[in-house]
């Protein structure tokens, strides 16, 4: 079974906006992708395509309640928008450490439950540039309760030269000013976590 | 107008003179209508781009100083600015802007603007441990480890009391990945500094990253029993009492949200988590039938809450609507898997 997720610019560019939005913190979010229309047979060939991301918290990432809240009000997002929860992503506090936790896994294998195709991704900070000329992620696949590492290249990626464009573009323009992820909307409720400004300057750099 | 405050995270009025009670300070709510660069950011000056004058700059700096804001760009930007042009008329005020100045551009690593601040500083407070700590940080900055800790060391030579000092020897061993020595050093130091509400959260935090949520938990008491006031040390509680789970623990987390809530009614977390743990207790087989009936009751009660509260925030933006549509929907599903 070889299945593997392609990461849409958009999406890719919110995750690396919450990681310069906070580089002093860990971060960590949600990707979702299209709800597959019926599950064929031989299914393995077809991509997952990761449309979009939620960024969710920062700083004090492994405490429950919030997270569980983040969860359900995603998925029922989620199910009004054809989407489904495939991944989850998380950049560590400390930029050399870019290995999974137990926190990840747990979450991950949260994800797993109802899409058994979840990737867990780690965000690589050591190699975090404006220019973005390389994919920084570790992704993550969940292969018999273990959690096994992929190398994330441009083939992961809808279009890759589009996404490295954009996300160098947002970052120069210091956009990750503006992104919203869960605990900003915690804090005031119109803060609004699909991050539709961000969205629209991605549409516009297309 | 809303807006929120900076220290406490509450939605406020704006001109709101109500307390606000973040850590020890007690002081009113903080508010800012940051205005967002329209331009590209190359040539204009901060002063052209956001229409303020230097004492605007400077009152911004102190107020970004006093909640011990951590937005190391902009003070970047607007302290480069107010150094370079305005310097002569900002009196004594320009040494704590150094200082402040100097962290933020160890954040941004700016180095060459933090050199120019520590010079500054060196020659103005010649011997100073003040400036010696901030030569260490800077060494902690260029990852030059051994360096900055001989540097806290010598001033723990002079001062052994000296608490910054002291504290920057557990930062490097946080910034190095050595939790559990971090741990240890840190409970040592507030054996002796028992006081020390920074150090206290900063050991719950470590503990949580640890996943040791009893000893978190110990933490947090310890700040809510000097902080009785203080919401967010009780939000913080409730959390880990849910995270470390067991019915009891449930228990012990809705009553700490229900406080919170008491303390501030308008902290969102406290309320989400009161339906939440509410909402576990009620599903919860082990229960009697008096506790469940009394757990659906607060779950009804916040799930009220919660939507009035979403209602107040989506009123006028039509792309709010979504998130208030998706939490009706979430908290009905919820009703219906307690029922």
């Amino acid at each position: 079974l070889s299945y593997f997720c392609l990461f849409h610019s958009g999406a890719y560019c919110k995750m690396l906006l919450h990681a310069a939005k906070y580089p002093h913190c860990a971060v960590n979010g949600l990707l979702v992708a299209e709800k597959q229309k019926e599950k064929k047979k031989d299914s393995h060939s077809t991509p997952i395509l990761c449309v979009d991301c939620i960024p969710l918290f920062h700083g004090t990432l492994a405490l429950a309640p919030m997270l569980e809240v983040a969860l359900t009000l995603i998925d029922t997002w989620c199910k009004e928008n054809k989407y489904v929860i495939a991944g989850y992503y998380q950049a560590n506090e400390r930029t050399k450490d870019f290995r999974p936790n137990q926190f990840a896994e747990k979450v991950g294998a949260r994800i797993a439950e109802n899409f058994s195709e979840a990737a867990m991704i780690m965000v690589d900070s050591t190699r975090f540039t404006m220019g973005c000329y390389e994919p920084i992620l570790t992704i993550y696949d969940h292969h018999e309760n273990k959690w096994k590492c992929r190398d994330c290249n441009a083939d992961c990626f809808e279009d890759w030269c589009e996404a490295q464009k954009i996300t160098s573009a947002l970052l120069e323009g210091r956009s990750y000013e503006s992104l919203i992820d869960f605990d900003n909307h915690l804090d005031d409720l119109r803060n609004d976590w699909t991050n539709p400004e961000i969205n629209k300057s991605v549409l516009h750099l297309c | 107008m809303f807006d929120y405050c900076r220290a406490c995270r509450l939605m406020v009025t704006c001109g709101d003179t109500t307390r606000c009670s973040k850590g020890s300070a007690e002081t009113n709510h903080t508010q800012f209508n940051d205005v967002k660069p329209v331009l590209p950011r190359a040539m204009a000056s901060v002063s052209e781009m956001y229409d303020v004058t230097w004492e605007e700059m400077r009152d911004k700096l102190r107020k970004w100083r006093e909640d011990n804001h951590r937005n190391s760009e902009q003070i970047v930007d607007v302290g480069e600015e107010l150094i370079n042009e305005h310097a002569s008329k900002l009196g004594d005020d320009i040494w704590i802007i150094y200082e402040q100045v100097m962290i933020a551009a160890l954040d941004c690593s700016r180095d060459d603007l933090a050199w120019t601040c520590l010079q500054e500083l060196k020659r103005q407070f010649p011997g100073s441990q003040r400036v010696k700590r901030l030569a260490g940080m800077r060494l902690e900055a260029l990852e030059k480890y051994e360096d900055a800790s001989k540097q806290y060391d010598s001033i723990l030579q002079d001062d052994p009391t000296n608490t910054a000092a002291r504290k920057r020897k557990i930062s490097i061993l946080k910034a190095q990945g050595k939790s559990a020595e971090a741990i240890r050093e840190l409970n040592e130091y507030l054996e002796q500094f028992v006081g020390d509400q920074e150090a206290w959260h900063e050991l719950s935090e470590l503990y949580i990253n640890e996943h040791d949520y009893g000893k978190a938990a110990f933490c947090l008491e310890e700040l809510m029993m000097t902080n009785p006031h203080n919401h967010l040390y009780c939000e913080q509680y409730a959390e880990v009492k849910y995270t470390q789970g067991g019915l009891e623990n449930l228990e012990l987390s809705r009553k700490y949200f229900a406080q919170a809530l008491k303390l501030n009614n308008r902290n969102m977390r406290a309320l989400f988590g009161l339906y939440m743990s509410a909402s576990h207790i009620a599903a919860c087989p082990k229960v009697n039938a008096t506790v469940k009936k009394a757990n659906v009751k607060y779950a009804a009660w916040a799930t009220n809450q919660i939507n009035r509260a979403y209602q107040l925030a989506g009123r006028g933006t039509k792309e709010n609507k979504c998130s208030v549509k998706a939490v009706e929907e979430m908290l009905e599903s919820m009703q219906i898997t307690m029922s």
